[in-house]
């Protein structure tokens, strides 16, 4: 669906079903560079399973325009705004990479609003190489090329794919190409800049998931392991081979932890 | 594109992950019409696509999705989808993005088939097509309608080897609002990769260079998925309710993918020409050599075009690769690597000629294919071709005296022998008999 938040028209894929805001929610939030694509194998998984997805594509992002948000407080208190303009009172969040940081911070200022949280590969932090935002600023494609890269494990780099037919390397950077320039040096900012992880994790107070890669170049599995540590009431669920594009590499032990964690939907 | 494994390797290696339980290194033929679910859910959920896997061999295979997979990487596409042949291929292409009352622009001077589905097969349909030369941007650029759905033509035309000045059409295309769809079978993604130059969708006949060793039919759309297609109201198919998931959006729900899930999921359902998985395991063997047979049937390429434009019973050799081809400076531009194995030329004393030239080969094979390890000749004005009128032949640019010779792998001295030998036998009987 397409609705107006703070003055821009986004898009918010609902997983192909109508939406609920009674029901039991799931906010999916996208990372650095990303769009709602990140849930392609499990969104419409789930919103056909009775969950009420709302998967949005961030300002100047996938098919939402706007200009981008420039650090994580404001991703957070966007996807605030984005679960009220929906109705939704309580919303079971879920963030890839950088849509991580957003849940913590989500979690940790609004925590009325947050009934759990899953952090897929995610850190306290995402320091990111000065290189990759010089490049991400001057030449946007290269950057892509190098996250594509780097986020993605041996089936990635051996272009194999759960999905018959599906080049994840290319998916993955024509998903990224797609958004608006300035989107990536936008998001690699606000990750850089980002000090408030540790703080938020200790303050979190719902249930936590932390699905990890163990191969991840990006994030690594270890800061992950520091972040579940960090956080006063979290599960850590490792899933082997798998590099940071995790959700599309390792599509279905995605859906996994994600189901061993969260409630059936009502 | 990503920092990714070069041509070679990916052609050995590309789509495959050993597999976990035997550990073999060969690609498995999985010979099977269908897969055991895992339970109820996992069945509903492979059937609206909403998780990868495989259902029923029409939709989809292990082996052909290694072979789909590999192609995508040689390609630099998102996505392929390999189907049974070259022909179906395109049909699944127009039955995705066309319906009646639309409109496609096609180059001129293709292949036989290719030119008649659009002319005599799609037009019952209600699907029309207007045909402009492949060397004449300003032609496709004019026939461009408010219905036209796709732009199409093959990058080296058969069998007049005209070539499709790519990144021109493909920046027409683009300000027009329209996927250009190209024919890359006589090129192979060795030669020129037509995605990296604008170009949004590729299908091929695998039947030819990319098999290589002519023992198994097939062919694939390879998806670019670098066209907006939600840019306006001009798709339906990929950005209205899609009837078979519960009316999703295609275009919303898997984006760049949004073109292959319509062909998976309507073209391979509702139509049904998949690929046996036999045939993708002998298509990926050649797939694996392609980089290094492409280098010799280029060489040998070259050779032939030398042999040819001196032997004195040669009225005429046409190759991209020769000065004087009008396409020269494309094809240079385009493919520094040689614009294909494919030579087009006439022999002295027309037709009969010809005729008896083809028939006094005996290394060579005359055989209605292009594209094999082995040396092919054919007259097209009686054979491949043979099913266009005079005037669709005469716009094909198909003069009867012309002999299509596919360049082979053979040690060349022992083609020039042949050759040799057959030309001289074709002139002394036709001379003869006069
Ligand atoms: C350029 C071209 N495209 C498509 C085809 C059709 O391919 P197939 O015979 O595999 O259906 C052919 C071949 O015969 C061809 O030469």
């Amino acid at each position: 669906m397409k609705i107006d938040v703070n003055g821009a028209e986004v898009f918010v894929s609902t997983g192909g079903r109508p939406f609920d805001p009674d029901g039991t929610v799931l906010l999916l939030i996208h990372g650095s560079g990303q769009t709602h694509l990140t849930w392609l194998l499990q969104g419409r998984f789930l919103a056909n399973r009775g969950w009420q997805v709302l998967m949005p594509d961030l300002p100047a992002h996938g098919l939402s325009v706007g200009e981008p948000l420039t650090s994580i407080p404001d991703m957070a208190a966007w996807c605030a705004q984005l679960l009220k303009q929906t109705g939704v009172k309580r919303a079971h969040v879920v963030g890839h990479s950088q849509g991580g940081l957003v849940g913590l911070e989500l979690a940790s200022s609004q925590p009325e609003v947050v009934a759990s949280l899953t952090l897929v590969a995610t850190a306290l932090s995402i320091p990111v190489n000065p290189a990759l935002l010089e490049l991400a600023q001057s030449r946007e494609e290269k950057a892509i090329a190098a996250m594509t890269d780097w986020g993605h494990g041996r089936e990635g780099h051996f272009h194999d794919a759960t999905m018959p037919g599906l080049d994840q390397m290319n998916f993955t950077s024509h998903v990224m190409a797609s958004n608006e320039t300035g989107a990536l040096f936008a998001d690699l900012s606000a990750c850089a800049s980002y000090d408030g992880g540790e703080d938020a994790a200790r303050s979190v107070v719902c249930p936590c998931l932390c699905i990890l890669a163990e191969n991840d170049r990006m994030t690594p599995a270890r800061q992950g392991r520091k972040m579940a540590a960090t956080l006063t009431d979290a599960r850590e669920f490792v899933i082997s081979g798998a590099g940071h594009m995790l959700t599309v590499e390792k599509p279905y032990e995605v859906l996994k932890g994600l189901r061993g964690f969260l409630p059936h939907p009502a | 594109m990503a920092g990714d494994y070069k041509f070679d390797t990916l052609g050995l290696h590309a789509g495959q992950s050993p597999d976990e339980r035997f550990g073999s290194r060969a690609v498995p033929i999985h010979q099977t019409t269908s897969y055991v679910f895992e339970d109820s859910e996992h069945a509903a959920a492979l059937f609206n696509m909403e998780i990868g896997g495989h259902i029923y061999s029409r939709l989809s295979n292990p082996t052909v999705a290694v072979l789909e997979q590999r192609l995508a990487a040689l390609e630099g596409g998102v996505a392929a989808v390999a189907v049974a042949s070259g022909m179906s291929a395109l049909f699944l292409t127009v039955l995705a993005l066309c319906s009646a009352g639309d409109h496609i622009v096609s180059s001129s001077q293709m292949y036989g088939a290719n030119i008649n589905l659009f002319e005599h097969t799609l037009s019952r349909y209600g699907v029309e097509t207007t045909f402009a030369k492949p060397n004449d941007p300003d032609g496709f650029a004019a026939a461009i309608r408010p219905n036209t759905k796709m732009i199409f033509g093959e990058v080296i035309g058969n069998p007049g080897l005209d070539i499709v000045d790519v990144p021109k059409i493909a920046a027409i295309a683009e300000q027009a609002g329209v996927p250009l769809v190209l024919d890359a079978t006589f090129n192979t993604p060795w030669l020129f990769k037509p995605l990296d130059h604008g170009a949004n969708i590729v299908i091929h006949s695998l039947t030819k260079w990319i098999g290589g060793h002519g023992v198994a039919m097939g062919g694939a759309i390879i998806d670019g998925g670098n066209f907006d297609w939600g840019q306006n109201d001009r798709f339906p198919t990929l950005t209205s309710p899609h009837y078979a998931f519960q009316q999703v959006n295609l275009w919303e729900e898997f984006g760049p993918l949004a073109f292959t899930m319509r062909v998976r999921s309507e073209g391979m359902y509702n139509v049904g020409p998949c690929l046996s998985p036999t045939n993708a395991f002998h298509l990926l063997q050649g797939l694996e050599t392609l980089g290094l047979r492409m280098e010799r049937h280029m060489s040998n390429t070259q050779k032939m075009l030398a042999f040819l434009s001196a032997h004195e019973q040669i009225g005429w050799v046409r190759h991209p690769s020769l000065d004087d081809h009008p396409d020269h400076d494309v094809a240079k531009r385009l493919m520094p690597k040689g614009a294909g194995s494919i030579i087009a030329c006439g022999v002295k004393g027309g037709r009969e000629v010809g005729r008896a030239f083809i028939e006094s080969v005996e290394l060579a094979s005359h055989l209605a294919n292009v594209g094999d390890a082995k040396t092919l000749v054919i007259h097209p004005g009686s054979t491949t071709h043979s099913h266009l009128t005079p005037q669709a032949m005469q716009n094909a640019g198909l003069t009867d005296d012309m002999i299509r010779i596919s360049v082979g792998l053979e040690d060349f001295d022992d083609l020039a022998a042949d050759f040799d030998r057959a030309l001289k036998i074709a002139g002394k009987s036709v001379g003869g008999s006069k």
